[in-house]
């Protein structure tokens, strides 16, 4: 079984809930007795605020064989952290079917769906609101005054060292919940933002789209 | 920025000695587009100014005074005479509820909106043609009763969208209010023969001695036209009902008014006068009484003090410095006198509810006043005279019962102005009478064509907050002050007190406008934006646009604004028009998994290879 996960991220001001996903979720897969490997986009150098970017994960039962190819070609499970870049690349390209897209914002999947590039390929569309959830204050109830927020520090002053404080908590919840690509068990330890993680496990949005016969 | 691993498309590619150098300045937008770094679209969305709002004919204030700005005077002349029929005589007569609604005045004082205005009137009166001409002729009649601000505004409409408009009027000269209600050293006579001129010059006929009822019966209106609007306004006017009320000397305030506009009047005042009132035109009567030679004008009102009363302030502070006294809370509970008039039985009293719409409680108790004088003027407001009209038309407050679009049942009669509006809890005043027959018109007209009506549309979005806007460019600047006549030299001549705006004036006024929440080509989000994405090719507004696919949603143009037009709109909230962009940061697919291949055989070669 390999999997490949790739978390779509804005520059600078969310790089840092990006990182924790694929850092999180690789982990958990070492622990499981997994193959796994999670790197930054080495290619794209996008240190600005707002520039899309991505991080990757890669997590097999056999050893890794690309692991010297930094990019995710055929992504199984997409993340997108902020809602609105569901509009601005074709983040499905590669996606084999019965791919997952988890995507935050507090639209349903049904209006979400219609940005979708390719949506037959999806087995699920899952929309978390995890701004709500994780009750973030200070960055991304403004979500409409990004651009204000330059912190360009690319996550080194966060105040919070830890795994997942905010956002990143959910969405990690709802990646492993609906994809079981590590388990739940595992990964919740690291976890900082618990109340989130354990709220957003019972508040997805799933849609089901195309299953694949296995 | 490395142009390595970016996808290049065909059209833009120099090849030279076999390298594609980086993007030039002018390709850049082309080759990196960024519009998906954006959450938040700049959008340009015009909000309502408060001005145009409370104005009563919704005049587009701030499209104007930014003409005038520009120097564009006879553009805004005509961007007025939309709305207004005569800017001239609203520029002098107006009680400005914009400049009450003005932002400005939260912040230091509000524009004098009425001066620019009369400027306006005034350069439109001076012209040889007036802007505005009459419609493609419909063949469609209609007939308007009245002349006043009203049937003005209704004929005027209606000639302009080309129907064939004939008014009644029942006095010897055309004007209605604006000549009988308003004295000449508020409105000089000549300023309203030149709107009426403007009025025949688009075609339509006045017909003046002509009363409805008596020489026009309401049928003849049904017969011989297709349409018609009343607009008869409030003629008789209110008595106090005191006691020897018909005594010789006493007077009521629009007929006093209306036969010294008219040039008909035989009253000789006495040297004491008594205005009974406290609104507007008992203000008028009692500077219109100094003028016609009274020495000591009292005015006694039922209201508690200056701040309750229903008037202008400006008005109550001139005619305060013109000499006149206040009484307050005193009605008048008989006039004595053997014959003639001398003097007045005052009690107490005061309102029972709310000021000026509740009956009045008058403390019989007390002991009374008594107050001696030669004349008294009363001025409490009018009542209309409808003995004409079919009854199934008339409403429990006497006035003509109408629809909400201004119609009477199904027919085609329409009416407009003081006659329906007394007791609405609209100020009866010349420019919402303006507005109420604007509106009518366009309501007939619709009827006449056989267009569904809708009712008036409540704006949602006025800019009422200072904090929509950017404060940061708006420097205080005081009021450009109109200049009145000297108190004591007004007081015996019939000049008019409030002098004009000079050109240098209007225009450094109309400059202090915030234009709140409407572009008024600034130029400012041209000038801010760090990329450059925003495009225009003249400098006016509406002409601008945001390259959607370039702009990053940074807010800096938003922030910066000075009037707050251009908000911003989450991009997901447009569902439509996705631009999906293969750019420098969504790489040509497999790339590095080509790289990674020859990685793999690194160890193979030589080191001298590598």
């Amino acid at each position: 079984m390999y999997t490949e996960l790739t978390v779509w991220t804005r520059g600078i001001i969310m790089d840092k809930e990006g990182r924790d996903i694929v850092n999180s979720v690789s982990a958990s897969a070492r622990k499981e007795g997994k193959y796994a490997q999670a790197m930054e986009n080495y290619v794209d150098n996008p240190d600005r605020t707002n520039c899309p970017t991505r991080k990757y994960c890669r997590v097999s039962d056999e050893i890794l064989e690309n692991e010297l190819t930094y990019e995710n070609e055929n992504p199984n499970v997409v993340v997108l952290v902020e809602g609105t870049m569901v509009k601005g690349w074709d983040y499905m390209r590669g996606m084999p079917p019965g791919g997952t897209l988890v995507i935050n914002t507090h639209y349903t999947p049904e209006y979400m769906i219609r940005f979708v590039p390719g949506p037959e390929r999806l087995a699920q569309l899952v929309c978390v609101d995890a701004a709500k959830i994780a009750d973030h204050k200070w960055l991304y109830y403004r979500l409409g005054e990004l651009g204000l927020d330059r912190l360009s520090t690319e996550g080194a002053a966060e105040r919070n060292k830890s795994i997942a404080p905010d956002i990143a908590a959910p969405l990690i919840a709802a990646v492993v919940k609906t994809t079981g690509i590590v388990k739940i068990e595992t990964i919740q330890p690291m976890i900082a933002n618990q109340h989130a993680f354990k709220l957003a496990l019972e508040e997805l949005h799933i849609m089901p789209l195309n299953p694949v016969a296995a | 920025m490395s142009t390595k691993g970016t996808k290049i498309p065909e059209r833009l590619t120099i090849t030279f000695a076999g390298i594609t150098p980086a993007p030039s300045q002018e390709k850049g937008q082309d080759l990196f587009p960024t519009g998906n770094w954006r959450s938040i679209r700049p959008v340009y969305r015009d909000k309502l100014p408060p001005c145009n709002n409370a104005c009563g004919t919704n005049e587009k204030i701030q499209g104007y005074l930014d003409l005038v700005k520009r120097g564009k005077y006879l553009d805004a002349y005509a961007l007025i005479k939309e709305d207004m029929p005569f800017p001239s005589v609203t520029g002098r007569v107006c009680y400005h509820p914009c400049e009450q609604a003005c932002n400005r005045g939260k912040y230091d004082e509000a524009i004098s909106i009425r001066a620019v205005e009369r400027f306006l009137g005034d350069l439109g009166q001076a012209l040889a043609k007036d802007v505005v001409k009459p419609g493609k002729a419909n063949g469609k009649k209609v007939a308007v009763v009245g002349s006043g601000p009203a049937g003005h505004s209704a004929a005027y409409q209606l000639a302009r969208l080309g129907y064939n408009v004939t008014i009644f009027e029942k006095s010897p000269k055309a004007g209605g209010l604006n000549r009988g209600g308003i004295p000449d050293w508020v409105l000089p006579q000549d300023v309203l023969d030149r709107e009426i001129e403007r009025l025949v010059e688009l075609g339509i006929t006045i017909k003046t001695n002509v009363e409805v009822g008596r020489d026009v019966s309401w049928d003849d209106l049904k017969k011989n036209y297709d349409a018609c609007v009343l607009a008869v306004g409030l003629i008789d006017a209110n008595s106090v009902r005191a006691e020897g009320e018909d005594k010789e000397g006493v007077h009521y305030g629009l007929p006093f008014l209306r036969d010294i506009g008219m040039g008909t009047s035989k009253v000789k005042l006495g040297p004491r006068v008594a205005v009974i009132g406290g609104g507007n035109t008992a203000i008028d009567c009692a500077r219109e009484a100094l003028r016609q030679g009274a020495v000591e004008v009292t005015m006694i009102t039922v209201e508690g003090g200056p701040h309750e009363m229903p008037a202008v302030p400006e008005d109550l502070h001139d005619m305060l410095e013109e000499g006149v006294e206040l009484i307050h809370g005193r009605a008048v509970t008989a006039v004595h006198g053997n014959g003639r008039i001398e003097a007045l039985q005052l009690h107490p009293a005061k309102f029972s509810g709310a000021i000026n719409a509740s009956p009045i409680a008058v403390d019989k108790e007390a002991q009374p006043h008594r107050f001696p004088v030669d004349n008294v003027i009363i001025a409490v407001g009018q009542r209309p005279s409808l003995k004409w009209l079919p009854d199934e038309f008339k409403n429990e407050r006497g006035t003509i019962k109408i629809d909400r679009f201004g119609r009477l049942g199904d027919t085609n009669f329409f009416a407009a102005g003081d006659i329906v509006q007394l007791g609405s809890g609209q100020p009866l005043m010349v420019v919402n009478a303006v507005g109420d027959g604007k509106r009518v018109a366009f309501n007939l007209d619709k009827v006449l064509r056989g267009v569904p009506l809708e009712p008036r549309t409540i704006p949602v979005d006025v800019i009422f907050d200072l904090n929509r806007m950017n404060m940061t460019y708006f420097p205080h600047f005081p009021r450009v002050k109109q200049e009145l006549l000297a108190p004591t030299s007004r007081r015996r001549t019939q000049e008019e007190v409030i002098q004009p705006f000079s050109e240098e004036q209007a225009v450094e006024e109309a400059n202090r406008c915030f234009s709140c929440g409407t572009c008024n080509a600034c130029d400012n989000c041209y000038l801010v934006c760090p990329e450059p994405c925003i495009v225009r090719d003249v400098r006016s507004n509406g002409l601008y646009k945001i390259l959607v696919d370039y702009c990053k949603g940074c807010r800096v143009c938003i922030e910066e604004c000075p009037t707050g037009c251009l908000e911003g709109v989450p991009e997901l909230d447009f569902d439509a028009g996705v631009v999906r962009m293969d750019t420098a940061f969504a790489i040509s697919p497999g790339l590095h998994g080509r790289q990674a291949e020859e990685l793999k055989h690194l160890g193979e070669r030589a080191a001298k290879n590598i």
